[in-house]
């Protein structure tokens, strides 16, 4: 009980005490519509990356390759090329870095530390290649693209004035509801658990082991790949970087969500959990002027807490 | 203390800072850029401008990270702060403009760009850094003499440097620019300035055929010296000046050899002027210039040691 909870009781206890400091300009609809476009792009991540999780691997290559997909989309727009053909492209590079991530892993049989790490380093080197080095923006991104960011679902029909649902949130929860439908619903995701509780055994037990993996890895590329895009859209410019922030939250998301699960599995709605917990942490401190490097110090600790706090209850269990 | 009086204490402190907080004007800083030094002196300097005016100023470094520079405008919206001064180029952040806009808070620019949605961008002159190298090129020389030029047109900010050195070197009727070489700057552009800078000098061999290097920036007037040391050509008296004044070429002048000037943007300078624009703003002026130029030094051994 204590496990399942902890986590969330804590993470509820920080969210009232900055909706005590901050009464007027927290717990906002406007505020919370803004938060929720802020982490969107780390929650496509995050939640593509529990499909990999759930198997007990792991994709460090989520963050580069993100930019990779953001920054193919981007150098194609500069030759011109239709905005619906470059974002096909952008997620195919995304799903074929998925591919080879799954190949080696799967396959070739290297660890998922050490295999995607390579590919880490080879997808940030093509993203430079690519591009130069250098950012593409201003009149060679289409105003189709980096407009998208800034329109959603308008709210008049609530009664709401002058507040929408941004488009980079409506992306995020579909791709929640998808994953959890893959993953909570589907035999699919059903076996990607049970290899992460004992490969061996869901290999005696006839899943088709290596061909699993490699649909996890591919569909965690083209989540990257979707959040590179969206944030490529966002900022309406890509750079061979900007994607690189994206791999560490992403993880720790998947952790702070596996500290509210009962066995420690990592499941997307949780994950969704943890995102949101990154998301208001880092606008409330924010907006109390809390100085961005202490932010990163708390951050880091909470996180700590939370997966330490889970540990300890469960050997407790355990005895 | 009991506990419940501890924690009555520690509300009654929470609120009352952040009532008086309220009370001063707040005013957000954000930069992805903190991490490099000359946004340090920009930050630094706006900061001590702003504990004149007695304002609550919350620095935000996202370290690289431009989307989050989005997200923190956001913030910093929500919050509603008085005034927003950012060190990004304002290209890449529009949402997040378009935000503050809409909430009718001023966003002012600290070496960022030109955009429409700031209230004004506070930067060096490129023009007036160039006036000045190329002037002391033409004085030394007394206005004649052969020059080699290092520009690179495919950048802006460095093109409009190498066309008014153009125009001052055209206006002296006896200084030949012999040749305006363009260095791939892959490497940084110290090396291929070099070599280019050898070949010259074996194509030129006799003393005092070559009488002074204009560079558009540090690293092709340092490539310069090294090739000009390397063919043992130190003692013709080859006038060599760059712009930027980082710490290189700064040792380079020190050193008192051929590399004689460069140009120092005030960087401390550039801070506390955004202060003053944010002043302005805040007491209900209107800025009409989209540019405010914060005047720049030339270095040379005389001042070398005093400019910090």
């Amino acid at each position: 009980m204590a496990r399942r909870y902890g986590t969330l009781a804590g993470f509820i206890a920080v969210v009232m005490m900055l909706w005590v400091l901050l009464p007027d300009t927290f717990i906002t609809a406007r505020n919370l519509i803004n938060v929720s476009q802020q982490i969107s792009m780390l929650a496509v991540v995050a939640f593509t990356m529990t499909i990999v999780m759930a198997m007990n691997d792991f994709d460090l290559s989520v963050g580069s390759l993100a930019s990779l997909s953001g920054i193919t989309a981007a150098v194609l727009f500069t030759y011109d090329w239709p905005v619906a053909a470059a974002l096909a492209a952008a997620l195919v590079v995304g799903l074929t870095g998925g591919l080879l991530n799954g190949w080696l892993v799967s396959y070739v049989g290297i660890l998922p530390f050490v295999a995607t790490l390579g590919t880490l380093t080879i997808y940030s080197g093509l993203a430079f290649l690519i591009s130069g080095g250098k950012t593409v923006f201003g009149r060679d991104i289409p105003d189709a693209f980096g407009g998208f960011s800034r329109g959603g679902i308008p709210l008049d029909w609530l009664g709401v004035e002058k507040l929408r649902i941004p488009a980079l949130t409506v992306i995020a929860l579909s791709v929640l509801l998808l994953v959890w439908y893959l993953l909570e619903r589907r035999v699919f995701g059903r076996h990607l658990y049970v290899i992460g509780n004992n490969r061996e055994a869901a290999h005696y037990a006839g899943i088709a082991v290596k061909r699993l993996r490699l649909a996890a890895f591919a569909l965690t590329g083209v989540g990257s790949a979707a959040a590179g895009l969206m944030l490529a859209s966002r900022v309406a410019s890509a750079n061979p970087t900007q994607g690189a922030g994206l791999m560490l939250d992403g993880i720790a998301a998947v952790f702070l969500g596996m500290s509210l699960h009962r066995r420690g599995e990592p499941h997307v709605i949780a994950t969704f959990a943890g995102v949101v917990m990154l998301g208001l942490l880092d606008n409330g401190l924010t907006q109390l002027s809390v100085d961005s490097y202490v932010r990163e110090i708390m951050v880091g600790i909470i996180l700590l807490v939370a997966v330490g706090f889970s540990v300890l209850s469960a050997r407790r269990l355990t005895g | 203390m009991s506990r419940i009086g501890f924690k009555v204490l520690l509300f009654v402190v929470l609120f009352s800072t952040s009532w008086l907080a309220h009370a001063a004007a707040k005013v957000a800083v954000i930069t992805p850029y903190l991490a490099q030094p000359g946004t340090q002196f920009y930050v630094e300097g706006f900061e001590v401008a702003a504990k004149d005016h007695g304002w609550d100023v919350n620095v935000i470094d996202t370290k690289g990270d431009v989307a989050a520079v989005i997200s923190r405008l956001e913030d910093a919206v929500t919050q509603n702060v008085d005034a927003i001064v950012i060190n990004v180029d304002p290209a890449q952040i529009t949402a997040g403009l378009a935000a503050a806009a809409d909430a009718g808070i001023p966003v002012v620019g600290m070496d960022s760009g030109t955009d429409p949605m700031l209230v004004t961008n506070v930067t060096s002159n490129g023009y007036a850094m160039a006036a000045e190298t190329t002037s002391y090129v033409v004085n030394r020389l007394n206005g004649v003499g052969n020059v080699v030029m290092f520009v690179f047109d495919a950048f802006p900010p460095v093109q409009a440097r190498g066309v008014i050195a153009d125009a001052i070197f055209a206006n002296t009727p006896d200084i030949k620019v012999v040749e305006r070489i363009t260095p791939d700057v892959q490497d940084g552009g110290i090396a291929d300035s070099r070599a280019q800078m050898e070949a010259l000098l074996a194509a030129n061999p006799e003393k005092g055929s070559i009488n002074a290097v204009w560079a558009a920036w540090d690293q092709p007037a340092l490539g310069a010296l090294q090739a000009i040391e390397a063919a043992d050509r130190s003692d013709e008296g080859i006038v060599i000046v760059g712009i930027d004044a980082n710490p290189q070429a700064r040792d380079a002048i020190k050193a008192d050899g051929n590399f004689e000037a460069s140009m120092a943007q005030d960087f401390t300078g550039i801070g506390s002027t955004a202060a003053s624009v944010v002043a302005r703003v805040l007491s209900g002026e209107k800025i009409k210039q989209p540019v405010i130029y914060v005047p720049t030094r030339l270095v040379t051994l005389s001042n070398v040691d005093t400019m910090d």
